[in-house]
């Protein structure tokens, strides 16, 4: 009879990231492990404390009655996430575009400790967008921003470039590693900004990188924070405390109609203008404007 | 008039800012900011049925200011509401 037992076991595998741990339970044999490759640097033995638990089901309950709360999309080439309530828990359902039919299911509790996930296609996006927004929904209220950008670190602080999509953000990132010496990159799309014990603003790296494989499991104090917009001319600024929180406020993730969400993002997010200098940089992508910026904000 | 519903006022150092939090709201990176005396008139009319006198009222009351002052102020706050579409 043992082999009955074996032949599906699920595996759960806890991983850290800007020190929050949690879990992802699949079969051991699942094709979905060879997606979980950019979170292999984040693995870890200590299972204590996790922010949440995410296992794969194979089939879903029937959710006819879902009521629908809200649609997010940022574009037309954008993910849509559908958020429904159903039977008191939260129903998600994933699209990697607005057009697009559904690829993958979450449903969690509304304290979202515990969330199951079903998937249809798209494996390595599914996966990613499941586990990013349980990350973001779970640690809202522990000093932490999931934040849309792209870190270089120069002599030991990491520099942040935040923008719309489309904006030059990884551009701008490696016209830095081009152009000034002794530049690395962190994180090119979802890297983490974590307020301190001791107050000092860190930024992580992620298993999230966009399109540049760059998962490392390091972190340094933020030196600055810049957003970019494209011009025709480069020039920098300094931004005042509402222009920063404004700048901040477009980039991270979060349910906001959430208040207890909204609530912690607020919180991370004022602690964090009130410390890092942020700057608006309207700029070319070109080598001055990376001179311009890193003369400007590494000072 | 009314304030419209799906924002939440939030503090930022000493200056304040409204922002869309709602699922009411339609612009949900919609963001306004406000001084100390916008933000307290926004507080006290939240939610509640008020006209440019509810207003007029409360700025003299906590102020200490005239009337005609009151006046100026609550004239100019509104019109900067209805531009950003924050009342109805």
């Amino acid at each position: 009879m043992a082999y009955l037992c074996t032949k599906f076991s699920p595996m759960k595998r806890v991983y850290q990231v800007a020190g929050h741990r949690f879990a992802v339970v699949m079969p051991d044999n699942h094709l979905a492990w060879s997606e979980m490759k950019p979170y292999e640097p984040f693995l870890t033995d200590n299972d204590s404390d996790l922010v949440f638990s995410a296992e794969m089901i194979d089939v879903m309950p029937d959710t006819t009655d879902k009521q629908k709360v809200t649609v997010s999309c940022e574009g037309p080439d954008m993910p849509r996430v559908e958020l429904y309530d159903w039977q008191g828990q939260w129903l998600l359902e994933i699209a990697p575009l607005l057009e697009a039919p559904v690829r993958a299911y979450l449903i969690t509790d509304k304290s979202f400790h515990m969330c199951q996930f079903r998937i249809l296609g798209s494996m390595r996006f599914s996966l990613n967008t499941i586990i990013m927004l349980m990350f973001a929904f779970t640690t809202a209220q522990k000093d932490t921003l999931l934040m849309h950008s792209s870190v270089t670190v120069k002599g030991g602080r990491a520099y942040l470039f935040l923008g719309k999509s489309g904006t030059g953000k990884s551009t701008h990132s490696q016209l830095w590693l081009d152009n000034i010496e002794g530049c690395e990159l962190l994180n090119d799309d979802n890297p983490v900004l974590r307020v301190m014990d001791d107050g000092s603003v860190h930024v992580f790296g992620s298993p999230w990188s966009g399109k540049t494989a760059c998962y490392r499991n390091v972190d340094y104090p933020v030196g600055a924070i810049v957003d970019l917009h494209q011009a025709k001319v480069n020039s920098i600024r300094r931004q005042s405390l509402l222009e920063a929180y404004v700048s901040l406020y477009v980039s991270y993730s979060g349910y906001r109609f959430i208040k207890e969400m909204a609530d912690g993002l607020h919180v991370s997010a004022e602690k964090i203008v009130g410390t890092v200098p942020c700057y608006t940089l309207d700029c070319l992508p070109n080598a001055d404007a990376a001179c311009l910026c890193y003369n400007t904000v590494a000072q | 008039m009314k304030t419209k519903k799906g924002f939440v006022l939030r503090s930022l150092g000493r200056e304040f800012i409204l922002v869309a939090e709602g699922l009411e709201a339609a612009d949900v990176n919609k963001l306004i900011s406000m001084n100390e005396s916008a933000a307290f008139l926004w507080k006290s009319v939240e939610g509640k049925e008020f006209d440019a006198n509810t207003l007029i009222a409360l700025l003299m009351e906590e102020y200490g200011i005239t009337r005609e002052v009151a006046e100026k102020d609550v004239t100019s706050l509104l019109e900067t509401w209805k531009r950003a579409d924050i009342i109805n």
